[in-house]
């Protein structure tokens, strides 16, 4: 066949070839094994001399012709196909991402954790007791006598005594803890001071149930003890404690108070700026009686303890309206944090 | 308590502050102001007194002391006159006590022909005003002295009193009194009453009775002022829930001293309100004379303990204006306080008056100086919030339930007597709803699956996952147990996937020798109901059992309206943190491919997939890396009773890459140690 022709025949397959198969092909049939340009080169060997030298030459041609050719056309089939893919393949981005699984913890462990963190970078420790106590820890060690009306700021849970109870000696009555103090006793029992202290833990009153009251609910208690601790220097650590806690300034006011553990005791009230005080909890410089308890020399230790709600704090970070929401094992309202 | 800015007024000789003014200073110096109302011409006060303070300031007397201290102003006191006995016609009144730790002193006036009727309009309206209401002049009299001074004044009829006499007694069990307000009460042992020669008359420092109360007709009382034992008191108006402003007083302990001030007082109203009358006799059984007690204030104990350098000028004033006298000695101050301060006993109690009056406010924040050494880390603490970050990893959320169930739960949930005995019961619950103290957290961790469940009913339905970590209670021998626990829910969840969240938690506390072994039924650790004894487990940590895992019984899922499989597990967290470890070694990958070659084995459907591993692992030496289960098959193209597993086993050497020859030998020694069991077939 004619060179010539050969070429207008090549270059019409190639620029026939709608994809890279057909492409492919057309390559195989032309420079394959068995292609017509193939076959003409090896022919070559069988011609003259001064024919091979032109015809050779041509062919040669030839075939450069046809893979420069088939490169570029394969370069612009490849270009079309991945244009068409592109737009096979197009996205809505104003779609849904696809929703994933992700876990939650509960806001209470939250801000239990976060309060925790402050208090610890300020090199206070841990510690947890149990949530049925004696009444020796929860009253008692605390200078709250029985038969005393101060007991009434505590309404209580009493246990049924275990039939066949081998404790039956007086204040070993069992109850819910009313609060994280019982912990002060338990701890200073067995360390001696300086010691600097927070409890967290779930605590439980007698109270009618509404929007901000329940039966159980959790309490951070702390308690420093060293030489000279005094007012001063608990308002400096609890003051440094919310604003790390809301991550802005505020500023804090102590009220007179009572609580049979404390001498002198506090209301402790914050603000952010110039905005109304909130009640934030109950707090005091330790009574000697019960470092007496403990087995301290009065005096020689001073500390202050304090008692704070962390419902109550929780609610405020996240402004929830009511109590129940926290225990109610609602996913929506528990997803959202 | 209400208090009436006009009639605080009288006691102190300035003027008082504008209301708003003394609400903030009561607020910042004394006590909590819970409002304060405007009437016509007047302002009322809620005020609530502490506890602590009770004893001197239930009553305006008290307050007005509290204003004349915060404002540096003066007492002016109510008048009162000297008791003088006349000469009269009455038989003397016989007054015995039982103990005089029950009664610390008792004192009372005979008058002899009283005027009963109207209290003039002042009196009337300072009552109203504080929401008492106005009787007959003998009885406001009394309200009126108690409400000025803190002392409780009660009037008995003279001529009611069988016999002229009085023993103020414990009761003895069973014995019944009517009071004035018409309350038939059954008394307990050890309540304190007054009889005469034949009858109860009163309750002692509660409720006067009914029999031995004044009328129109009265013509001669008995005015008593008394001090009760505040245990006793408030241990019998705990007992009989009964609350009267006189008992509340009595409960937080008087001054015994205030008798004789109180019935000074009301000798000087005697005439003032028409009662008229002569006194003919005193009671005063007075067998504790109460001395002032005296304080010692060390000079820098303010300082140290306040954080604030006060003047000993200032305190000696603050102290005085309270009504304490003051002795400057050369290290200390001797204080004596007033015997109506029943709570001033110790040094820190004078701290507190004179930081509260001083201000808190004016304490400045100052750091306290301390060790930096770091306090020793809380181990249990640590493991419990990586317990809790674990769940979180794996997308559960975190629930909090209530401590407290009842007998709802104990129906919905199948519970058996034997189980609930087991269970901590209040004595004195709220309701039966919360009755008792939980012994396992699935049953709330169950109804917050229904209840989730039923709110997204119209929603697509996800599959739930949460989990809680708490409390549970039971007692045994005596004995209260106290266990933390774990405890997850899967909504659609069965035991594999339990087990792959059991292996995920262990893994990442560090434990290793975990192993799974049937369910058994020991009740007194798991609530047999709770489970599917066929699709669960008992997890296992160097063979010590820590918990239960798998499927709920359906019988329960479907009581609280869940149809699909829940997975559960429930582990004690006390148990698994001993067992946690931090230690983690980094060991290097291969760097040498690994081939995988896979095995599918027909046995019978009893065979644990363990011993087949355990077969593949000893046969397939070192250099099997991994021996992965993805198929287990049971299906109608076996025979009867067969099932197929099949695994990718993982062939990698540390050394080197190993040859298709190498890894094809090994594999082969697989399958011939897997078929010398002559139940087991390898698929071909």
């Amino acid at each position: 066949m004619d060179i010539q022709e050969l070429k207008n025949k090549a270059k019409e397959a190639l620029k026939t070839a709608s994809n890279l198969e057909e492409l492919q092909s057309a390559y195989k049939a032309y420079l394959g094994k068995k292609g017509e340009v193939t076959l003409i080169l090896r022919s070559l060997a069988e011609l003259k001399p001064a024919l091979r030298k032109t015809k050779g030459k041509e062919a040669n041609e030839l075939r450069d012709f046809f893979k420069d050719a088939f490169k570029q056309r394969s370069k612009e089939l490849r270009r079309l196909q991945s244009q068409k893919q592109k737009n096979r393949e197009r996205i809505d981005v104003t779609a849904p991402g696809k929703r994933l699984q992700e876990g939650h913890l509960h806001p209470l462990t939250q801000v239990q954790r976060k309060a925790q963190e402050i208090f610890q970078a300020m090199g206070f420790v841990v510690v947890q007791g149990p949530e049925i106590e004696t009444e020796w820890y929860n009253f008692d060690a605390l200078n709250i006598p029985a038969d005393h009306p101060a007991r009434d700021m505590w309404n209580t849970f009493w246990l049924k005594q275990p039939e066949n109870s081998k404790f039956e000696i007086r204040n070993s009555k069992f109850l819910l803890r009313t609060h994280t103090s019982p912990v002060q006793a338990r701890y200073m029992e067995t360390h001696q001071p300086p010691l600097r202290i927070v409890v967290p833990g779930r605590v439980f009153r007698y109270e009618a149930i509404d929007a901000h009251h329940l039966f159980n609910f959790y309490q951070l208690e702390g308690l420093m003890v060293g030489k000279n601790i005094s007012v001063g220097n608990f308002k400096a650590v609890i003051q440094e404690f919310y604003r790390q806690f809301f991550e802005k300034p505020v500023s804090i006011r102590l009220r007179p108070s009572y609580f049979p553990f404390t001498e002198p005791s506090f209301e402790i009230d914050m603000r952010f700026g110039k905005s109304d005080w909130l009640e934030m909890m109950g707090a005091g410089m330790v009574h000697p009686n019960v470092f007496k308890t403990a087995g301290y020399i009065p005096r020689q230790w001073t500390g202050f303890a304090f008692g704070m709600g962390l419902d109550r704090l929780c609610m405020m970070k996240y402004k929830i309206p009511d109590i129940r929401l926290l225990y109610s094992g609602d996913l929506k309202f528990l997803q959202q944090f | 308590m209400l208090f009436s800015y006009n009639w605080l007024q009288e006691y102190v000789k300035k003027e008082l502050p504008k209301p708003e003014k003394l609400a903030e200073l009561l607020n910042m110096h004394s006590f909590e102001v819970e409002n304060f109302k405007k009437t016509k011409d007047d302002w009322i006060f809620d005020i609530k007194v502490l506890p602590n303070r009770a004893h001197d300031c239930l009553c305006h007397t008290g307050i007005a002391r509290e204003i004349a201290a915060i404002t540096k102003g003066r007492m002016q006191l109510p008048k009162t006159k000297k008791i003088k006995t006349q000469k009269g016609k009455l038989a003397p009144l016989k007054v015995r006590i039982q103990s005089s730790e029950l009664v610390p002193r008792y004192t009372a006036l005979v008058i002899e022909g009283v005027t009963v009727g109207k209290s003039p309009k002042w009196l009337k309206e300072r009552l109203q005003s504080v929401g008492v209401n106005s009787i007959d002049n003998v009885v406001d009299l009394a309200n009126f002295v108690m409400l000025e001074l803190g002392q409780p004044l009660h009037a008995f009829d003279y001529d009611r009193i069988e016999g002229n006499q009085m023993f103020i007694r414990e009761a003895k069990k069973g014995e019944k009194l009517e009071t004035l307000d018409e309350k038939a009460l059954t008394l307990s042992e050890g309540m304190l009453v007054i009889q005469d020669a034949h009858r109860l008359i009163d309750l002692a420092g509660i409720k006067g009775g009914k029999v031995s109360g004044i009328s129109h007709n009265t013509e001669n009382i008995v005015l008593q002022a008394a001090n009760f034992n505040a245990a006793s008191i408030y241990q019998t108006k705990s007992k009989l829930q009964y609350q009267t402003p006189a008992a509340n007083i009595y409960a937080h302990q008087i001054d015994p001293s205030l008798t004789i001030e109180a019935l000074e007082r009301a000798a000087e109203l005697l005439s003032e309100l028409k009662i008229q009358g002569k006194i003919t006799q005193v009671v005063d059984i007075n067998p504790q004379k109460v001395k002032p007690k005296r304080i010692v204030l060390p000079m820098h104990f303010l300082e140290s303990l306040l954080g604030i350098p006060i003047l000993q000028k200032e305190t000696k004033q603050i102290l005085q204006s309270l009504d304490c006298k003051v002795k400057m000695r050369q290290s200390h101050m001797e204080v004596t306080v007033p015997l109506r301060r029943v709570d001033l006993t110790i040094p820190e109690d004078l701290a507190e008056e004179i930081g509260r009056i001083h201000g808190y406010e004016t304490i400045p924040a100052i750091f306290p100086t301390v060790s930096l050494a770091l306090p020793p880390k809380n181990s249990e603490l640590l493991w419990q919030e990586k317990i809790r970050d674990a769940f979180k990893e794996i997308g559960f959320t975190e629930v909090y339930n209530y401590s407290l169930l009842g007998e709802k739960d104990f129906s919905q949930f199948f519970y058996s007597k034997k189980e609930k005995d087991g269970l901590v019961a209040l004595e004195n619950p709220q309701s039966s709803d919360f009755s008792h103290l939980r012994g396992s957290l699935m049953e709330n961790l169950l109804k917050n699956v229904g209840d989730n469940q039923k709110k997204t009913r119209l929603t697509a339905r996800r599959v739930i996952r949460i989990f809680e970590i708490g409390n549970v209670f039971s007692k045994d021998q005596g004995k209260f147990n106290q266990t933390h626990m774990l405890g997850a829910i899967v909504s659609d969840g069965g035991f594999y996937e339990m087990k792959g969240i059991c292996d995920f938690l262990l893994n990442s506390l560090g434990i290793t020798d975990i192993s799974y072994d049937e369910y058994q039924a020991t009740p007194e650790k798991s609530r047999s109901a709770l489970w599917n004894k066929a699709k669960s487990a008992e997890l296992k940590v160097d063979s010590q059992e820590i918990g239960f895992l798998g499927e709920i019984s359906s019988a329960l899922a479907s009581s609280v309206k869940i149809t699909k499989p829940v997975g559960a597990l429930s582990i004690n967290v006390d148990k698994l943190i001993l067992l946690a470890s931090e230690e983690k070694a980094y060991q290097v990958p291969s760097r040498f491919p690994a081939s995988t070659r896979d095995i599918a084995i027909l046995v019978p459907l009893q065979t644990k997939v363990s011993e087949v591993m355990n077969v593949i692992e000893r046969a397939g030496g070192t250099l099997v890396s991994d021996i992965d289960l993805f198929d287990i098959y049971e299906g109608e193209n076996f025979e009867q009773g067969k099932k197929s597993l099949a695994f990718h086993i993982v062939y990698q050497a540390d050394d080197r890459t190993l040859t298709a020859l190498e890894v094809d030998t090994m594999h082969n020694q697989i399958i011939k140690a897997v078929q010398e069991n002559p139940e087991w077939e390898v698929r071909k």
